[in-house]
């Protein structure tokens, strides 16, 4: 490796890693499909392609060990192997993509990962036992594709040689399944063609490619007519199934079309006259095309958009600087001619920030298939461990989330769904006993909700049952007997996010869940989320896991607090409202408010102002959790504005109810509340204040 | 079990067999006998495959790939030099795949796989001929020996 730099080579290790991931994933789908139909020749040759590409990948990178032990295993991988053997190779397919994935994490912190002589024994086990019987099972044939998709520059090359006079005609090859010999087929293919005439494109290009395709499509000028080519090449033991077809006048009509209309343009910049663009002459059609060959997918390190964000984040802070700096010169120079052209230019620059910030966000969303797509592989071990039948459901694979909030989702998501089918899903003589289909359910659908996206995490199992879940609460003393006759469903249903009660062992047998739900709300308080459950007993549950779009810029309001300023998430509250503290009732120990005809439990911010007069004026700001409502009381509005959220370090503030930081226009600092942490810390505690104090008399 | 090939002009087919193993030779004559072809000739090695071929004018030459001597492909190299319209069938191994492909790109026209399947060989041979051969119902040709 001595001709690379040393950056070149931690480049290449780099995306050898992405690369294999992705692989992997491909791997665990592969054997669970495999697992399904193992008598598919087909996705038995998926599999080997991918480890074959492992195996080629991870050689190039020296990882011998896992190199060596992918070949082996890719030299196990035949049909006739599936064939026999059924199952069995599904398993050791997916034990070696569980082993791979550990050497590959070992490789990455450069540690000697295991030999893997298990799976190697496993591999042997499995060939050996096949060796005796010769199988010729034929696999049914394939159909050969019907349809061509030539880039711009292959159809312009044809279309040429229409034009030249030259009768073309593409043809499509479906190579048979059988065939072992991939390059001997893609030699006898050319021979084949150049019998009949001139080759004008062949897919692949040449034989080594043969090796991962089962469709050749190629161009040949004939003289011949189409059933005879079709006929030559139905050749036997090598092409299944063929398709031929003229490189038709429609099809050059329509692709003509756009080209021509390039060269216009391109012509017409030249300024010269139109009459002439009209006739159309061939080199520029050519040129203009390959200029506008499209090569439209990079890959980047996430950190480099993150650090664009980041200097988003740092203009948007310099336009509020400058609004402020603006609105202060209009207060001493409000007559000035200059002020009206500050403020176009202000608003440009915002107009063209807000773009910016914008596209910046949409590189950073990605689909949620690529989080939904890793639950194939947890849904199979864990209904299997357990002794259930779970089939996945998946829906709204196309919703776009933020790659961060995506990842950090990965593991409750996966606490959520273990939970699911082993709690959840009743085993399958109990479900056919309750009548239902032996198969359970677990579903995941994802959708937008304005600017947020929300996460569906279902299963048709045995449900949660709030009262055994409140009781157990009571016992252990997260609330007071005289507190649960009062919770909602919902707020019941919370309980069970509660750390206290979560990690008991017996809750998990009684409530069917429960193990790390403390930490599935963790994780999605830190995401700026919420989670909520609606449960059926005997019907199943259904998580739904709320989070916002993107993490970096939130639009918030803003407000004083006893002279400190604050934020909560716009996507929060609900309404604001004006009252007097004589307005303020008590019932319960809570401080409400009536609110047209609900009534409103009340989280006082500041407690000192409780002194105030009874008849000063007061805002609450009405913020919506889960289904319940809160009034925040606070001192003074101050207005909406967009904050770029910047990390707080733990050191600087220790407290939860705070979730982040943001800087003004002014350089002021504002605290964002958690307004979750906040309405359950600050209500609890009063509470409990008000019961200490009670009982102290 | 299989349908008579013959030519167009409804003459048995004539063959030569070239491999270094008689037991190999013996086994895909034993074949083109089913299908009702006539052995023209059979050869050891790639030198007597040549003057096999020049003398006896076959159809269609059967040819191993490796054998003492001369190879396989420098045999049918030079015979389809000599005789464009010569129509060479490669039998071996899948494990001289590079050794195939050479072949194939010096002018063979076919390949089959070793150990020989008789229904694979009657499939490659009929495409090999194209329009010179018909296939007849039962034996109807083999009287043509």
């Amino acid at each position: 490796m001595s001709f690379f730099s040393e950056d070149r080579v931690s480049e290449l290790k780099d995306l050898f890693f992405e690369s294999a991931t992705e692989l992997l994933q491909a791997l665990n789908e592969q054997g669970l499909e495999l697992e399904r139909r193992p008598q598919d020749a087909e996705v038995v040759r998926s599999v080997r392609r991918t480890v074959h590409t492992l195996k080629g990948d991870s050689a190039a990178c020296g990882y011998t060990a896992l190199s060596d032990l992918a070949h082996e295993l890719e030299d196990a991988l035949t049909p006739e192997l599936a064939k026999a053997r059924g199952k069995r190779v599904a398993e050791v397919v997916l034990s070696a993509a569980d082993i791979f994935q550990d050497m590959l994490r070992a490789y990455r912190k450069n540690a000697e990962p295991s030999s893997g002589a298990g799976l190697l024994d496993e591999i042997r086990a499995l060939v050996s036992k096949t060796e005796a019987p010769e199988l010729v099972v034929l696999t049914p044939a394939k159909k050969a594709i019907e349809t061509f998709e030539w880039s711009e520059y292959e159809k312009i090359l044809l279309q040429d040689a229409g034009r030249r006079g030259l009768k073309v005609l593409q043809v499509s090859l479906a190579v048979d399944p059988n065939c072992n010999t991939r390059a001997i087929a893609w030699q006898m293919v050319k021979n084949t063609f150049q019998d009949l005439g001139t080759v004008l494109l062949m897919l692949p290009e040449d034989a080594a490619s043969m090796e991962k395709v089962d469709n050749l499509f190629a161009a040949i000028a004939s003289s011949f007519d189409e059933t005879h080519i079709a006929k030559k090449c139905r050749i036997p033991m090598v092409i299944c199934d063929v398709f031929v077809e003229r490189f038709g006048a429609a099809d050059a009509a329509q692709v003509a079309a756009p080209v021509v209309e390039e060269v216009v343009t391109t012509k017409a910049n030249a300024s010269l006259p139109v009459e002439e663009v009209a006739s159309e002459s061939e080199p520029e059609i050519g040129a203009a095309s390959i200029s506008a060959a499209p090569e439209s997918t990079l890959r980047v390190d996430a950190e480099k958009i993150d650090a664009v964000l980041n200097l988003v984040g740092e203009l948007i802070i310099g336009k509020s600087m400058l609004t402020q700096s603006i609105s202060e010169f209009d207060k001493k120079f409000g007559r000035d001619p200059l002020h009206a052209k500050f403020a176009d230019v202000l608003g440009f620059q915002a107009r063209v920030l807000a773009d910016l910030q914008k596209s910046v966000m949409k590189v950073r969303m990605v689909p949620v298939e690529q989080l939904f797509r890793r639950f194939g592989r947890i849904v199979r071990d864990v209904a299997k461990a357990c002794g259930r039948e779970v089939r996945l459901e998946l829906a709204g694979q196309t919703t776009d989330l933020d790659k961060s909030i995506l990842d950090t989702l990965a593991e409750p998501m996966a606490h959520l769904v273990r939970n699911a089918i082993s709690h959840g899903i009743e085993s399958p003589d109990e479900r056919v006993a309750a009548g239902k289909e032996r198969f359970g359910t677990i579903k995941l659908n994802a959708y937008h909700q304005g600017n947020n996206v929300v996460i569906e995490v279902s299963d048709d199992g045995r449900g949660i049952d709030r009262e055994k879940v409140v009781k157990k609460a009571v016992e252990r003393g997260i609330i007071q007997a005289g507190e649960a006759k009062n919770l909602t469903e919902g707020e019941a249903l919370n309980l069970i996010f509660h750390s206290g009660l979560s990690t008991a062992e017996e809750i998990t047998s009684v409530a069917g869940r429960g193990v790390g739900m403390d930490v599935v709300k963790t994780v999605l308080d830190r995401l700026k989320g919420s989670i909520a459950i609606e449960t059926e007993v005997g019907q199943g549950s259904t998580f739904y896991l709320k989070v916002p779009l993107t993490l970096a810029i939130i639009k918030a309001l803003m407000f004083r607090s006893a002279q400190k300023l604050y934020a909560v998430p716009l996507t929060s509250v609900v309404e604001i409202i004006r009252a007097t503290e004589a307005e303020i009732h008590k019932v319960d120990q809570h401080e409400v408010l009536r609110l047209r005809n609900e009534v409103l439990t009340l989280v006082r911010l500041n407690r000192l102002a409780a002194q105030a007069e009874k008849t000063s004026k007061i805002f609450v700001i009405v913020v919506a959790i889960g289904d319940r409502k809160f009034g925040l009381l606070v001192d003074k509005l101050v207005g909406e504005e967009e904050l770029v959220i910047k990390a707080l370090d733990h050191h600087l503030v220790s407290t939860e109810l705070v979730s982040g930081a943001s800087i003004l226009g002014d350089g002021t600092v504002v605290l964002i509340l958690d307004v979750q942490a906040v309405v359950s810390k600050l209500g609890r505690a009063r509470t409990q204040d008000i019961k200490s104090a009670g009982a102290m008399a | 079990m299989f349908d008579t090939l013959v030519r167009k002009d409804r003459k048995a087919i004539r063959y030569l067999v070239v491999d270094d193993s008689v037991f190999a030779r013996k086994n895909i004559i034993k074949m083109l006998e089913q299908f009702g072809g006539e052995l023209a000739g059979e050869a050891g090695d790639g030198c007597t495959a040549i003057t096999e071929y020049d003398r006896a004018k076959p159809d269609v030459v059967l040819m191993d790939i490796t054998m003492p001597q001369m190879e396989g492909i420098e045999a049918a190299e030079k015979i389809i030099r000599n005789h464009p319209e010569a129509r060479v069938i490669m039998v071996s191994s899948v494990g001289y795949q590079e050794n195939i492909v050479a072949a194939l790109q010096k002018g063979a026209k076919h390949f089959v796989q070793k150990p020989v399947k008789p229904e694979v060989l009657y499939e490659v041979i009929k495409y090999v001929m194209g329009e010179e051969a018909v296939s007849m119902q039962g034996a109807a040709a083999g009287d043509a020996q």
